[in-house]
């Protein structure tokens, strides 16, 4: 028999430098596609890192002489790799510590900044953050009112080049906000009025540009707005509050954008139609953060989710906030928590894998576990979505298993050793 | 005989000038005496006279009453129809004082004073500023003061903690007049103008206030060497003393200070102390209001509107009643006109003030002798009683009551005009005649804005005769009458322009104009008819006395406190924290705020119980979050000096804090609330049950053990403060350690110095607010929680403890702990940590998630903890990953967060467990309390339901419902000056939050 059957266990010892499995079949595992849907005892297959093959192994036969390698997941979850979107994991290390923040550039409109090359793809925030189950990210530039270019990276690789799945999948842009606080009322609003202004000019030149057949001068800045119009690139617009919303509606509509997204969307749950009709999607304000009025629900971000899954409104989570490259490892309790706050345990993990890629762009090959797509899954002792049932025995980026050791894991075998040996 | 006594009395009214001038020619020529008679005189709040008659001599008040014979040589003014009323008194004002101005700021903090002379420590401490010094008269700022009745102020330059002494002014137009008065001296927990580092927090303002006053009680006996300003406190002491509050709890702070030092202070007031009112009818304070009520928020917008605070919308609908409710409640209260700028808005806010339900006598009591009491001054001020000063203003009618014009301000019995007093009534039909053409005209309007119409013919298109209406400008000033109207008739074409003397008595006017034929004409016009004024209806309006406040009076308030009630939970999952583990289908009963029965077995239903059908569902112990800074108010962190052990987390305390009910719906039911991190001594920590509804000092945990906030590491030495921070010591961690010898030993030495006393009785040493504190933990009587990181640090700070001979109680942080397991054990410290967090500044780089499982699996007392008011509503979830990390056993796991932390703060013998007889705060979960689907349906707190799913829902659409309702009363509001809604974001205390304002800045720990 040429196929031979392992044990999760003696995986965590491979790594992407010495693989050489072609044919990988994942048997028995409870298979949550990421779409909705699941597969209790599934069959699983990778050739060369694309999955070509899943279905039900109590329906389906499979001859094991045709896979150089048979993983029985018997008991487990698989999950395809868990998303963080929005996120300034990989270009930044320390918070505090200035040389490491590669984040923030210095202007106001920067949209050709972009933040793929800043990535870092030896951080040992991202070894934290991919043994959790998060296997993409979207590293995402902040300050200005356009922050510049993002990027859908994967979380290993050998370089920048290596790790991108996207390379500049969307501008972000930061919605001033309608009532300034540190001003005075009237100055307050005029202000509003002159940075809308400001934004609505230079879409309007970034526009012009992109219908010009001959270019007389190239303008960077300009270029990189380009495909916001009429290719694929998407305008990721930083917002919360209910004006601001109906305003980026209106914007999106002025300029026909291609793909606007909102990111945020405190208040989203309160113009549902109007969202779907101009089909802007949401990238929801973190899950676990603090309602954001006294007298809001006071588990109105744990609900989010669920307001929107009901209301029909694309969207999908993600973590800006406090500590966010950190603590992109708890995406999936985020995910978690809009679970008991209402959606079903499929429509939680969409809600952190397809729904993600789809808003930005990438889910003909990532996203779910389907056939055709990539291979970047994870498989979890447990429920993926609890604190204690989030322990992965294996996880796959296209294909290649991921070392599921990282700088921490190190730390405690080290120190636990040294109690052990001192008893 | 009634004559003699007359002139008597006169006699012995002498001038207040106590000094006469030389006199360039003749003396200035004055009447003898002034008779004001036929008016209504307030004489005092109490007593109030229609057609009496007022005599004045020079500045004084001679006489006062009704059939008063008027003096020879008086000048007599017929006040018929005028209100006179005393001079009110302000007592918070800073008129005729310089302004002040603040020294440039500098990016180097200043941590000494830069003031020269022998005065005290701290620039904020200044009862050497004397207002006397400084007054000069300021006539254009005593009109706006006069033009809302006042004639007296007390006047001090608002700055600084300790401010210095006020001086009693008599507004008037041209002396400087200092009338004498008690000595008054103000008070603040706002440092002012001084740059100085210390204090940069509100905690910080009350421990120097109090060390000043400690200090100001040693130097009285012990002056070696000259303060110039504790000699001057020492003798403001004796005095009045007026605190300025910016919130109702200032209140209670600043009280709490009064009755350590045994002092009375009277509290300049925010305008919502009708919050605290049950705390303000235990003091004997006199509260000085503002009445500037806020303005109704313009609503228009929805979008704007559903974001304001409610707790806003509720604050403006209250605020008028304000005065009210402490007058009526018994408090003694003044009134003050601060904040207003036009005389008209203070008199829109007091007539508001009474429609609301103040009485008029309390008003003007609040106005006059209530302020004369405190100053000293009623002997001279307040009334127009005889002897009194003759400062009083006249109105054309009851300003408490309608809408009045000051006709007259009398101030040190100078006479100033301030309208005309002719009060005629121009209403009526007339018929004017002028260069023989006649013209009907009406007079509209009122008294103060009159409007016309004057008609006339002219011939339409088929010259036919017909009327035509146009506007007549009526002008009116005195007697003096200006009409003004233009025609295009068949003759003129243009403007009429007729001045002339009015007679209303006969409803005659007569004078000359212009015509547009330019001709100077005479006119005349003669009242055909009279129109009666609208009479205004007589009926007051209703005064609407009713209100009712929420606890607290924010979104999510109780409509009242919950009461405590006995409580069965059955069939349910208890995770006992004890021997029994887990035990399924079991009862816990709660009886008198304790826990009375817990397990299987048979037991009795108190009578009147709640009883609450657990099925499925899981109970454990409160939630105790053992590092938290929510509920705090101004200033997490004293960061002006390295050590700060003089400050208290307890004094500052924020029963309104949404995030107390936030927690409570989390399952936390108990907080330790820590100092910042700002410093390697920081404050004193407060640890609060979180009884959400009831006052600051109800939350505190009465019997538990004293702790104090320790930090080590980046913060204490200001690495992450930027490039100018660098001066304070320490700034390395060599420093840290020294500066904890060089602390400790002179709280040794301090505690020498009191025995020896304590022995001899002689050499009283200073009370060192610091040093008592150091003293306390060298005692083994405070215990401190250390915010720490790294090992190095970790080690060196128990070798400090070692030999000093305490124990470090508990490292909180302590993300290396795991690295020093071992040698904490030994010392025998606990650890309470973060489930996860790391990678947000070096000092954190080897933190790791299995932290929390390596330090109990070497036997150490383990909790995790918030820092974080979003993190504390869900600790469970933060002690389900000791799970994941590292591999604990659920039981073990929960404990983290509740048996545990229970254990670090010494409470463990009433909390941290479901055990018959410990206090009954008790947590009923949807789900294993680690699971991530588990919802908190109950937080039990003594015993009393302080949160539950469905309350909460009920509280929700309250909130609403309260909302919609005020939002439309100012819908309705139809004043046309609204303020615009600013938001605020909400901020929060951290670690690392300096200043007294929470920050939305991200959390540095």
């Amino acid at each position: 028999m040429k196929a031979i059957i392992i044990t999760v266990l003696l995986l965590t010892t491979l790594f992407a430098t010495c693989q050489e499995y072609h044919k990988i079949l994942i048997v028995n595992g409870y298979l949550h596609v990421g779409n909705g849907q699941t597969i209790e005892k599934s069959l699983i297959g990778i050739e060369d890192g694309i999955i070509t093959m899943v279905k039900n192994n109590l329906t389906t036969s499979y001859s094991p002489e045709e896979w150089d390698t048979i993983i029985d997941v018997k008991g487990q979850h698989i999950y395809p790799g868990f998303v963080a979107p929005n996120s300034t994991l990989g270009i930044t290390e320390i918070d505090a510590v200035r040389a490491t923040r590669d984040f923030d550039e210095v202007g106001a409109f920067n949209p050709h900044v972009r933040s793929q090359i800043a990535f870092n793809v030896e951080s040992k925030v991202i070894s934290t953050v991919r043994t959790n189950g998060v296997l993409i990210s979207q590293a995402t530039p902040r300050g200005g009112i356009i922050s510049g270019s993002s990027a859908v990276m994967k979380l290993d690789g050998w370089n920048w080049e290596d790790a991108t799945i996207s390379a500049s999948d969307g501008i972000h842009l930061n919605w001033p906000n309608s009532i300034a606080y540190w001003k005075s009322p009237k100055e307050g609003n005029e202000h509003y009025l002159k940075q809308k202004d400001e934004i609505y000019a230079f879409f309007e030149m970034a526009k012009s540009y992109s219908l010009a057949s001959k270019k007389a001068e190239k303008d960077i800045r300009l270029e990189a707005m380009k495909d916001c119009f009429s290719g694929n690139k998407r305008v990721y617009i930083h917002a919360n509050e209910i004006q601001q919303l109906v305003d980026i509606i209106e914007f999106s509509k002025h300029f026909n954008l291609s793909f606007p997204v909102i990111v945020g969307g405190y208040d989203a749950h309160l113009i549902p139609e109007q969202l779907i009709h101009a089909k802007i999607p949401v990238m929801l304000v973190r899950t676990h953060s603090l309602p954001q009025k006294e007298e809001d629900d006071v588990d109105l971000p744990y609900k989010l989710p669920y307001l929107l899954q009901k209301a029909g409104v694309q969207f999908c989570l993600q973590n800006e906030g406090d500590m966010e490259a950190m603590n992109a490892r708890n995406i999936p309790f985020l995910a978690g928590t809009a679970m008991a706050y209402g959606l079903t345990m499929e429509q939680a993990i969409r809600s952190v894998t397809l729904s993600s890629c789809e808003i930005m762009g990438i889910n003909t090959l990532y996203g779910s576990i389907e056939k055709g797509k990539s291979a970047t899954l994870f498989i979890s002792s447990g429920d993926a979505l609890d604190m204690r049932g989030n322990q992965l025995t294996l996880a796959l980026i296209d294909g290649l298993f991921m070392n599921l050791e990282n700088s921490q894991s190190l730390l405690y075998k080290k120190y636990k050793a040294k109690y052990e040996k001192g008893k | 005989m009634r004559l003699f006594l007359f002139l008597f009395s006169i006699l012995s009214f002498s001038s207040i000038y106590s000094q006469s001038q030389p006199e360039n020619g003749a003396k200035d020529s004055k009447p003898s005496f002034y008779a004001l008679e036929h008016a209504t005189i307030f004489i005092s709040p109490e007593k109030k006279m229609t057609n009496a008659t007022l005599i004045i001599k020079n500045d004084k008040i001679v006489e006062v009453g009704k059939n008063i014979k008027i003096p020879q040589g008086a000048v007599v003014i017929n006040c018929k129809g005028k209100t006179i009323l005393p001079a009110f008194i302000e007592l918070n004002s800073s008129i005729g004082l310089p302004d002040l101005t603040k020294k440039p700021w500098s990016s180097r903090p200043q941590y000494e004073s830069t003031k020269e002379g022998a005065y005290y420590w701290n620039e904020a401490i200044h009862p050497e500023i004397k207002a006397d010094a400084l007054y000069k008269n300021n006539a254009k700022k005593n009109t706006e003061l006069i033009k809302m009745g006042f004639g007296f102020a007390l006047t001090h330059q608002n700055d600084g903690i300790t401010q210095g002494e006020a001086s009693f002014i008599a507004l008037n137009n041209e002396k400087s007049i200092i009338l004498p008065s008690t000595i008054s001296s103000f008070y603040s927990f706002r440092k002012g103008i001084s740059r100085q580092a210390y204090p940069s927090s509100q905690m910080g303002a009350i421990a120097l206030l109090r060390q000043t006053f400690y200090d100001a009680e040693w130097y009285k006996e012990n002056k070696e060497i000259t303060n110039i300003s504790l000699d001057n406190l020492l003798e403001q002491m004796n005095g009045s003393l007026f605190f300025h509050s910016y919130d109702k709890l200032e209140i209670l702070r600043a009280e709490k200070i009064a009755q350590e030092f045994k002092l009375k202070y009277n509290y300049i007031g925010s305008g919502n102390e009708y919050g605290i009112l049950n705390d303000l009818k235990n003091i004997s304070s006199t509260i000085i209001l503002p009445i500037n009520f806020p303005k109704a928020f313009d609503v228009k917008n929805p979008y704007v509107a559903r974001q304001i605070p409610l707790k806003e919308l509720k604050n403006w609908e209250m605020a008028p009643k304000n005065p009210m409710i402490l007058s009526r409640a018994g408090i003694d209260i003044c009134i003050s006109s601060m904040n207003h700028k036009k005389a008209n808005d203070f008199w829109k806010h007091l007539r508001l003030a009474i429609e609301n339900g103040l009485s008029e006598e309390d008003a003007l009591k609040a106005l006059t002798v209530q302020p004369s009491i405190l100053t000293g001054t009623d002997h001279l001020v307040g009334t127009l009683e005889k002897g009194k000063i003759a400062s009083f203003i006249i109105y054309d009618n009851n300003p408490f009551q309608e809408n009045a014009t000051i006709l007259e301000s009398w101030m040190l019995g100078e006479r100033n005009k301030i309208k005309e007093t002719v009060n005629h009534n121009l209403i009526g039909k007339y018929n004017l005649i002028v260069a023989d053409k006649k013209f009907p005209f009406e007079i509209k309007g009122d008294s103060k804005k009159y409007k016309g119409t004057i008609q006339y013919k002219v011939l339409d298109k088929d010259n036919i005769e017909k009327d035509t209406s146009v506007d007549l400008t009526i002008l009116s000033s005195g007697y003096d009458v200006t009409l003004h109207f233009n025609v295009f008739d068949e003759d003129w074409k243009g403007s009429v322009n007729l001045q002339g003397k009015t007679n209303d008595k006969y409803g005659i006017f007569e004078g000359e104009g212009l015509i547009p034929t330019g001709e100077w004409v005479k006119w005349s016009a003669i009242k055909t008819k009279k129109t009666n004024p609208k009479t205004k209806k007589e009926t007051s309006i209703e005064k609407d006395t009713t209100y009712q406040l929420w606890f607290p009076n924010t979104a999510y308030g109780f409509d009242s406190i919950p009461e405590q009630k006995p409580i069965v939970i059955k069939n349910a999952t208890l995770w006992t924290n004890e021997e029994e583990g887990i035990i399924e289908n079991a009862t816990i009963v709660i009886h008198n705020g304790e826990i009375a029965h817990v397990g299987t077995k048979n037991y009795k239903t108190p009578s009147g119980a709640i009883v609450i059908d657990a099925k499925g569902k899981h109970v454990t112990s409160g939630i105790i979050d053992e590092h938290s800074h929510i509920a705090i108010s101004r200033g997490v962190n004293e960061s002006g000096q390295a050590i700060s052990a003089e400050v208290r987390i307890g004094d500052v305390l924020n029963p309104e804090d949404i995030n107390i009910y936030r927690q409570l719906s989390g399952g936390v039911t108990a907080s330790q609330l820590l100092h910042g991190s700002a410093n390697p001594i920081g404050g004193q920590s407060a640890f609060i049950k979180l009884r959400w509804g009831a006052s600051a000092e109800e939350l505190k945990i009465k019997e538990a053990d004293a702790f104090i906030k320790f930090a080590l590491g980046e913060n204490v030495k200001q690495s992450n403060w930027g490039s100018y921070n660098n001066i304070r010591f320490p700034q390395t961690r060599m420093g840290v350690e020294q500066l904890y010898f060089d602390a400790f030993l002179r709280a040794q030495n301090y505690q020498l110095l009191w025995k020896e006393h304590h022995k001899s009785g002689k050499n009283k040493p200073r009370v060192d607010l610091e040093l008592e504190t150091l003293s306390e933990i060298l005692q083994s009587n405070r215990f401190i929680t250390c915010h720490s990181y790294i090992q190095s640090e970790i080690n060196m700070l128990m070798h400090v403890a070692d030999t000093f001979g305490f124990t470090i109680n508990t490292f909180t942080h302590i993300l290396e702990g795991y690295k020093v397991a071992d040698l904490m054990v030994k010392h025998g410290v606990g650890g309470s940590t973060f489930s996860d967090w790391w990678a947000y500044k070096y000092e954190v780089n080897d933190a790791i998630p299995y932290n929390a499982a390596l330090m109990a699996s070497q036997g150490i007392v383990v909790a995790i903890n918030s820092d974080d008011a979003e993190m504390g509503r869900r600790l469970n979830q933060e002690a389900a990953k000791g799970v994941k990390y590292g591999g604990m056993s659920e039981i073990d796991a929960g404990k983290m967060v509740t048996l545990n932390p229970a254990k670090l703060l010494h409470v463990d013998d009433r909390m941290g467990s479901l055990k018959v007889g410990k206090d009954a705060d008790v947590v009923i979960w949807s789900d294993n309390p680690l699971s991530i689907r588990a919802i908190v349906e109950y937080t039990i707190v003594d015993g009393k339901i302080l949160y539950s799913q469905e309350t909460d829902e009920e509280l929700r659409k309250r909130n609403q419902a309260e909302k919609a309702r005020i939002i439309s009363l100012m819908l309705m509001d139809d004043s046309d000056d609204k303020r615009i809604f600013i938001p605020k974001k909400e901020g929060h205390f951290h670690c690392n939050t300096i200043g007294e304002e929470a920050s939305t800045e991200e959390n540095k720990h």
